[in-house]
């Protein structure tokens, strides 16, 4: 151990700051925790992210899979995964897919397209842009202008906010363009399944159409209250209050007294006695006197 | 070098590489063989020229490297009455030069399953490109990713090692601190280690020594006036 220090110790009137004012501390504990808490979300995000990316590099499972008639379980699957993206961060998918040697978009198998020749830059001739020069690795991004227009329909449609930013917690439904529309929508079991468990002693002759009414209504709720931006999904401890609290003990302002001003006169700045100063002269003599000049 | 054919400039670019990473390991305090480091281009030219053109053949260049003795106790904690006898916090590093064109998040957990299933201790992965903004994220996280071994992975980009930057004159001697010398250090200014200046993880020398966050290293500059002027550093 080092030598023993000849100064006072802080831990005394650390003490006694936290037993007066316990609110300051509260509330920078709250402070501290908020913004905790922003860069935790902030991690889970990218964390959700980057696990996305990872399972989306082998999509789709099937490698027979078409891109124009994905699985409807590939569909979801894709379209839940994609949900917090960016656009960058939907661009960085692409990247690594094409790193792994196949086609941009996350829903085709197959690999991606090959310029035979070797040179950097490339003429284009499309009929309404006319001639272009395009590098070479833009042209070996996709497999087929079909799935370039597939993923970047997906790219729209994907929220430049970042996901934990979003009021809504994960952003809403992503479309894609499909062909076999039907088959998908036919398929999306797990929602309709929980709703008729709610309702399911409605079930009778005119029962579906009060299950329908009620489905119309939640959907109706759910919608308003998304508009109004309630935040059932994350619920964060808010720093302002929007309850106000009158002070109730004022006292009656007494007219200064001469001998203060007095003791501290020479402390005065214009007028101002600097506040670490008079601390510190209140300090040195708690244990005199008890003559308080700032209470 | 003198020699009657021209070399091919990507063969030589490769041997200067090949070079420093041999003396990035060495000078991180890993055994190397004398011969090896200062490998002539002809040999090189030699060992690692693919057949017929003269291009390097990055899959053979890989190599592996053990701790010497000195870097083995200076990576070692020191013992606790809860911890009697600590292991060494490094092992056996594996430095592979990638041939793909572009790293991304496949080739490197490739290369992140390849260390774990030869158990190695870390890796190093040199990449002719920079690597994709999600394999970095990966890098990143990867203390906590299962699948990494568990001295981490670094990466560097050819272009970085072309030339030895501790040999620069303007670039002074580093050298890290061990846990014990660091305790000293702090013992003897009777300081925190938040106290001490700090050197980003992230710098040219840092990443070449391979700091990690925690770790002291100990600058000694020249100095007009004092002849040795030594300053310490804490990584962050």
């Amino acid at each position: 151990m080092g030598p023993k220090s000849i100064l006072k110790s802080s831990a005394v009137p650390a003490d006694a700051v936290d037993a007066r004012k316990p609110p300051v501390n509260e509330q920078h504990l709250q402070v501290a925790l908020q913004h905790a808490n922003i860069i935790q979300d902030q991690k889970n995000v990218e964390q959700e992210i980057l696990n996305a990316t990872l399972e989306l590099l082998e999509f789709p499972p099937d490698s027979k899979a078409d891109p124009a008639r994905p699985s409807p379980s590939d569909a979801h699957k894709f379209k839940t995964l994609v949900m917090p993206f960016q656009p960058n961060d939907y661009d960085a998918l692409i990247e690594e897919r094409n790193c792994a040697d196949l086609c941009g978009y996350a829903l085709c198998p197959r690999p991606r397209k090959k310029v035979p020749s070797a040179s950097k830059l490339h003429f284009v001739d499309s009929r309404d842009r006319g001639v272009q020069i395009v590098p070479k690795k833009m042209l070996e991004v996709w497999c087929s202008d079909d799935c370039a227009r597939r993923a970047l329909y997906v790219k729209v449609q994907l929220n430049e906010e970042p996901a934990w930013m979003r009021r809504t917690g994960g952003g809403q439904e992503i479309e894609i363009l499909v062909e076999n529309t039907e088959a998908l929508e036919f398929a999306l079991p797990l929602r309709l399944k929980s709703k008729n468990k709610v309702q399911g002693e409605l079930k009778d002759e005119d029962g579906e159409d009060i299950a329908a009414a009620w489905a119309l209504a939640d959907e109706a709720l759910a919608e308003l209250s998304q508009e109004r931006g309630d935040k059932d999904s994350m619920p964060r401890t808010e720093l302002i209050k929007a309850k106000i609290e009158e002070r109730t003990n004022v006292k009656t302002p007494s007219a200064p007294s001469a001998e203060t001003t007095a003791s501290s006169a020479h402390m005065a700045i214009e007028g101002h006695i600097p506040k670490s100063d008079a601390k510190k002269t209140k300090d040195a003599d708690d244990d005199e006197e008890d003559n308080d000049w700032d209470d | 070098m003198d020699s009657d054919r021209r070399d091919n400039p990507a063969m030589i670019r490769m041997w200067r590489i090949y070079r420093t990473a041999k003396e990035m390991c060495m000078d991180r305090g890993y055994q190397m063989l004398e011969e090896d480091i200062n490998i002539s281009l002809a040999e090189f030219v030699d060992r690692f020229g693919k057949e017929g053109d003269h291009e390097p053949d990055r899959s053979r260049m890989g190599f592996s490297a053990k701790p010497s003795e000195a870097m083995l106790i200076k990576y070692t904690d020191p013992p606790t009455p809860k911890v009697p006898n600590p292991q060494p916090q490094i092992g056996e590093i594996w430095i592979d030069f990638s041939g793909d064109e572009n790293v991304g998040l496949k080739q490197l957990r490739d290369f992140m399953q390849h260390l774990v299933s030869t158990s190695y201790y870390s890796g190093i992965l040199i990449t002719p490109k920079p690597i994709t903004g999600m394999a970095l994220r990966l890098l990143r996280g990867s203390t906590q990713f299962e699948d990494g071994p568990r001295g981490g992975v670094e990466t560097f980009e050819e272009q970085h090692l072309l030339v030895n930057i501790t040999k620069h004159e303007l670039v002074p001697k580093h050298v890290l601190l061990s846990k014990e010398e660091k305790a000293q250090l702090l013992e003897r200014y009777r300081l925190k280690e938040t106290q001490l200046p700090r050197i980003q993880v992230t710098d040219p020398v840092a990443k070449y020594l391979g700091l990690r966050r925690g770790q002291v290293v100990k600058i000694i500059r020249r100095s007009e006036t004092a002849g040795r002027y030594a300053s310490y550093r804490w990584a962050i």
